[in-house]
């Protein structure tokens, strides 16, 4: 999956199910949609389901640091190339 | 010195109706809430038992997701009446994340709906490669997730109380409520309980032998408390709640009082978990009248446990008759909405103060033929206009919980 077509994925997600209001990329998370560790964990559950493949409990981990929408596009594509390799 | 307490605010989502106005409709007109049995593609076919005191209408939660992605269905009951009774109270966001407000509120068992759908997962390897466990199931349906949901919504910050003893659930709640004010541990307290449809309950007593199986097609005639032809309880669903406060406090800011709560009791039968015990039931209404000081002769009107379960009802009658005799007025209003379980107190306390307040005593619906052995009470057959001065709440639960509650009605306090 390409960058556009992850970002139009994470988009649509976060808009329907987090109920995302004009998300912006670099929107911080926490402080412009109140998005706490709890909807992290939600949303790795969705991109799992998304990839078609399960994520690492250490891949999870690394989500946490996760601050902005382009943060979770960069993870996601770090985790795809693992995948390739 | 123990602080006077008071109720200045209350709602109720019930099988017959939510809001003050809807309630008293269905109390006035004798319409009973019980539905069938709804299929829940699970348990239903394996349940003799097909009733149901049922919230069959649409309700406009209006709740924003970062509130609603902890809460199952109990705690949107739950959170809705929360919110209710602190409107009603108008008190403001300073008081109410002061830390001297807390939260005395439960379940009978979280949210078997968000359970049940774990279950699934695991036993049905669905989607097993994933994580099909949701991340907030456990918040949605752990056991004090009405409690928690409703300082979470509210950010509040006092004590929290999340009672879980079946159907003494929401009268502890309350009773405890008024403990902690009364001896100065909080200046108010939100108090109820809630429960949401579930058919692992029906089964559970369906089970026992418990449940009413013999009007299965034409459920608005069960239960029927005290009647001769009383087969069983009928399980129910809703949600209320009351706001406490000091007397005084509430004098202040002008709250509408009403009610005082002038006593509460709890004990337990210390043996039988599940048989109705009439030492411990008798000593339960003593107890309760101590804590109130006041005497029998002084209580009009007694809302009965009164679930419809053959033996329940007649060791009830003999306690109140020991203790009251048959002065008081006694009805059973899970006559008209089924056994909501962990939400029942609350629910029949709601009741009594709309009664309270509007002057008006509700029949027990389908008392056609008092049982011979409860006969010996005042029942109250047919709607009664009549003045509450002061009135009892009785609610007992399975592990041996029993629970009574006096209240004096808020118009005539002295």
């Amino acid at each position: 999956m390409n960058r556009d077509q992850l970002q139009k994925n994470i988009l649509s997600i976060l808009e329907n199910d987090f109920e995302f209001e004009h998300p912006n990329l670099d929107d911080n998370l926490r402080d412009e949609h109140g998005f706490d560790s709890i909807d992290a964990i939600e949303l790795l559950g969705k991109i799992e389901l998304m990839l078609g493949f399960s994520l690492s409990r250490a891949e999870k981990e690394a989500a946490m640091s996760i601050r902005t929408i382009n943060d979770i596009l960069d993870y996601i594509e770090k985790i795809q190339a693992t995948r390739v390799s | 010195m123990p602080r006077r307490v008071v109720i200045t605010a209350c709602s109720a989502i019930t099988p017959i109706g939510y809001g003050k106005d809807a309630i008293i409709d269905s109390l006035r007109t004798g319409r009973s809430g019980v539905r069938p049995l709804k299929d829940d593609g699970l348990l239903t076919t394996h349940i003799h038992s097909r009733v149901f005191g049922t919230v069959d209408y649409p309700i406009d939660y209006g709740f924003a997701r970062r509130h609603t992605k902890t809460m199952g269905p109990v705690a949107f009951y739950a959170c809705k009446v929360a919110k209710d009774v602190l409107e009603q109270s108008g008190l403001d966001k300073d008081f109410i994340t002061s830390g001297r407000l807390g939260v005395a509120f439960g379940s009978t068992h979280g949210s078997p709906t968000v359970q049940r759908n774990i279950y699934k997962t695991f036993f049905g390897n669905l989607a097993e490669e994933f994580s099909s466990i949701g991340a907030v199931d456990y918040l949605r349906s752990m056991v004090h997730t009405t409690a928690v949901n409703i300082t979470r919504m509210f950010g509040i910050t006092g004590r929290v109380i999340a009672s879980s003893t079946a159907c003494t659930t929401s009268s502890q709640a309350i009773g405890f409520g008024y403990e902690m004010i009364k001896y100065g541990m909080q200046d108010a307290m939100l108090c109820g309980g809630a429960d949401e449809y579930d058919t692992t309950t029906v089964a559970v007593f369906d089970n026992l032998l418990a449940c009413s199986v013999d009007y299965n097609d034409s459920p608005s005639r069960t239960p029927r408390p005290f009647d001769r032809d009383r087969d069983g309880l009928v399980v129910g669903e809703g949600g209320g709640a009351v706001l406490l406060e000091e007397y005084e406090a509430a004098c202040r800011r002008g709250a509408p009082i009403l009610a005082e709560i002038i006593g509460f009791s709890c004990n337990n039968n210390g043996g039988d978990l599940i048989l109705p015990n009439l030492e411990g039931i008798t000593a339960t209404l003593r107890m309760a009248l101590e804590d109130a000081a006041i005497s029998p002769d002084e209580v009009d009107l007694i809302s009965a446990h009164a679930t419809a379960t053959k033996m329940g009802d007649v060791i009830e009658a003999q306690a109140i008759d020991a203790i009251f005799g048959d002065r008081p007025m006694i009805m059973g209003l899970k006559s008209y909405m089924g056994h909501c379980m962990g939400t029942c107190g609350v629910i029949e306390l709601t009741m009594l103060l709309y009664m309270m307040e509007e002057g008006f005593v509700a029949p027990t619906l389908n008392l056609d033929n008092v049982d011979p052995r409860c006969n010996m009470l005042h029942h109250v057959r047919e709607l009664t206009e009549t003045r509450i001065r002061t009135a009892a709440l009785e609610n007992f639960a399975f592990g041996g919980v029993n629970t009574c509650l006096l209240l004096n009605n808020g118009r005539y306090l002295a």
